[in-house]
């Protein structure tokens, strides 16, 4: 063997040995719980039962109940509804405040951190801001209705405002999210692309639609497409806000899986309508990794 | 108008910059303002906006339980980064140097554990730790925390290793060095910014989460999150304390995150877009 040989073959071994611990742990920590999921999900468990775990006479009787469930098929389009509007307000504001603030002024540049406050704070610190702002004798926003003479409803409590409730709270949340993707893909824009257009008579709105959006277009996609992947956690502000009510007007999967396994004791099926977003979940992932890929063989 | 970059940003925008930042931060600040006023003044309508702050808030959770918290808080956190931290940055090493099969599948199934929503480990872990009795414990919260910690390392590392010229590790292996020393000894050193950054946001991840907490944890463990949404109990709400222990627990995050600012995207999403 050369000594070329030699190296490689050390150099392999130390790799697999540095690999090794990560892949065994990730596969007990992550792997093996998401097999015991699909496991649970066959049987009719419940805790107070414990034979029930291991019954597994009849494996997708959960599955076929999913689709009869008014509440799991309900659950699905309240996801719906809060993932589609709150990826296209914060995709939209995002990119507005990423071209109000796309400058070489030091001012700027400094007041940028500040945009980013609500995305790092704790998603349950979030939650109770707007538990504030959202109850009516102690909220500054009631207050300034009241000086404008506006009779505000109970927003969380009520039918109607409920959903838009918690849509606004998540806009506000990771909106500095979208901001900080589409400044990104701002500053790549070569200067002398839209100082040509100027040059050739262009107005602002021309340079915008011509220049400026198809260079973000890509970015405002991918980045739309991380929010729609993590919009399935948005639980402190449905936990704290609503609890999923009134009725179950804001009742997204996410937390009709947690009142079935915490709260009804329905482990087994709670596990099945858990699986079925997870499923979601790594198809729209899938996606997102196949649009990078195709992005980066463009570029 | 993205338009050709000035120097300096115009009046007109300044302002519309400044008025942004006001609606933007002004619900984080009704919280930070309230934690300094007595039970009284929060309950006074119209809310007044001069005041006398008080440390009374603070004081009263100094008193109580939620010291403790904080500290469950600080521990898991901290031992959840570290593991994931001497697990990680090797496993991310080996990776970026792997030109074989399989990366681009081996990536993916790491990157999914990192989206999957958190209801999809939460079972079998609770059902797991009822069983090994790890239910309320620290030790519980440390390994569940891994398993979005560890993918977040892995991720976050190989860009800051495929920085390091891969020359420097071959004149150093041709001079017969090994693999382990050129790891600890060249690579190492170079990517210490990376491995801070790191570090950073898996802590803020660990501090910020609620869920897992709240499903395994009860008295013992109880994390800060968890402490503060207690104060909202069947006997009314302690406005005050909310705000006070609230603020406490932003306070490491609006820290750090200020530090680690450059990196909080692709930290947030975990390198995905690079497949």
């Amino acid at each position: 063997m050369s000594g070329k040989g030699l190296v490689d073959a050390e150099r392999r071994r130390f790799n697999a040995f540095a690999l090794a611990p990560s892949l065994i742990v990730l596969f007990m920590i992550a792997g093996l719980p998401a097999i015991y999921l699909v496991v649970t999900s066959l049987t009719p468990f419940q805790l107070v039962n414990p034979g029930s775990s291991t019954d597994f006479s009849s494996p997708l009787r959960n599955y076929r109940l999913l689709p009869d469930d008014p509440r799991f098929v309900n659950s699905l389009w309240v996801q719906a509804k809060l993932s589609f509007c709150g990826v296209l307000f914060q995709v939209l504001l995002g990119m507005l405040l990423a071209l109000l603030l796309h400058t070489q002024s030091r001012v700027v540049e400094f007041a940028r951190t500040f945009f980013l406050i609500p995305m790092v704070l704790p998603p349950i610190v979030v939650a109770i801001i707007w538990k504030l702002i959202y109850t009516p004798d102690i909220s500054p926003l009631y207050y300034a209705a009241g000086l404008l003479n506006i009779a505000m409803p109970s927003l969380t409590s009520s039918v109607d405002f409920a959903l838009t409730a918690i849509i606004i709270a998540d806009t506000w949340e990771w909106l500095p999210f979208t901001f900080l993707m589409v400044l990104a893909a701002l500053q790549t824009i070569p200067d002398e692309f839209s100082e040509a257009a100027l040059v050739d008579g262009a107005n602002r709105l021309q340079i915008f639609f011509y220049i400026t959006l198809p260079f973000i277009t890509p970015i405002l996609v991918i980045s739309g497409m991380f929010r729609l992947i993590d919009s399935v956690k948005a639980f402190p502000l449905v936990f704290l806000l609503t609890g999923g009510g009134p009725g179950s007007v804001t009742e997204v999967t996410n937390y009709y899986a947690y009142l079935l396994a915490f709260d009804f004791n329905e482990i087994g099926y709670s596990s099945s309508v858990t699986v079925v977003m997870l499923l979601l979940v790594v198809s729209v992932s899938l996606g997102v990794v196949w649009m990078g890929r195709r992005r980066e063989a463009m570029a | 108008m993205s338009g050709p970059i000035r120097r300096s940003a115009s009046v007109r925008r300044l302002v519309a910059i400044g008025v942004t930042l006001i609606v933007l931060l002004s619900p984080f600040l009704w919280l930070l303002q309230m934690s300094f006023k007595s039970n009284d003044l929060i309950l006074q309508f119209p809310p007044p906006l001069i005041f006398t702050p008080t440390l009374q808030n603070y004081v009263s959770l100094w008193q109580g339980a939620f010291p403790a918290s904080f500290v469950n808080s600080l521990m898991s956190a901290s031992f959840s980064t570290a593991l994931a931290l001497i697990l990680g940055v090797p496993a991310a090493y080996a990776l970026s140097r792997w030109a074989g099969r399989g990366k681009h599948a081996l990536s993916f199934a790491i990157l999914v554990t990192r989206m999957a929503p958190p209801i999809a480990f939460t079972i079998p872990f609770f059902l797991f730790y009822r069983w090994i009795g790890l239910l309320d414990t620290v030790t519980g919260l440390v390994l569940v925390y891994t398993s979005f910690n560890l993918p977040l390392v892995i991720w976050m590392m190989q860009p800051f290793f495929e920085t390091v010229p891969q020359s420097l590790e071959e004149a150093a292996l041709v001079d017969g060095a090994s693999s382990r020393i050129v790891f600890l000894e060249i690579v190492l050193p170079m990517v210490t910014p990376g491995i801070a950054a790191t570090a950073i946001l898996c802590f803020l991840y660990a501090w910020n989460d609620f869920f897992f907490a709240l499903i395994l944890t009860r008295i013992n463990a109880r994390t800060a999150p968890v402490a503060v949404v207690n104060f909202m109990n069947y006997e009314g709400w302690e406005w005050g304390k909310i705000a006070a222990g609230g603020s406490l627990v932003m306070a490491p995050v609006l820290i750090f995150s200020l530090a680690v600012r450059r990196y909080l995207v692709s930290g947030l999403t975990a390198g995905a877009v690079k497949g």
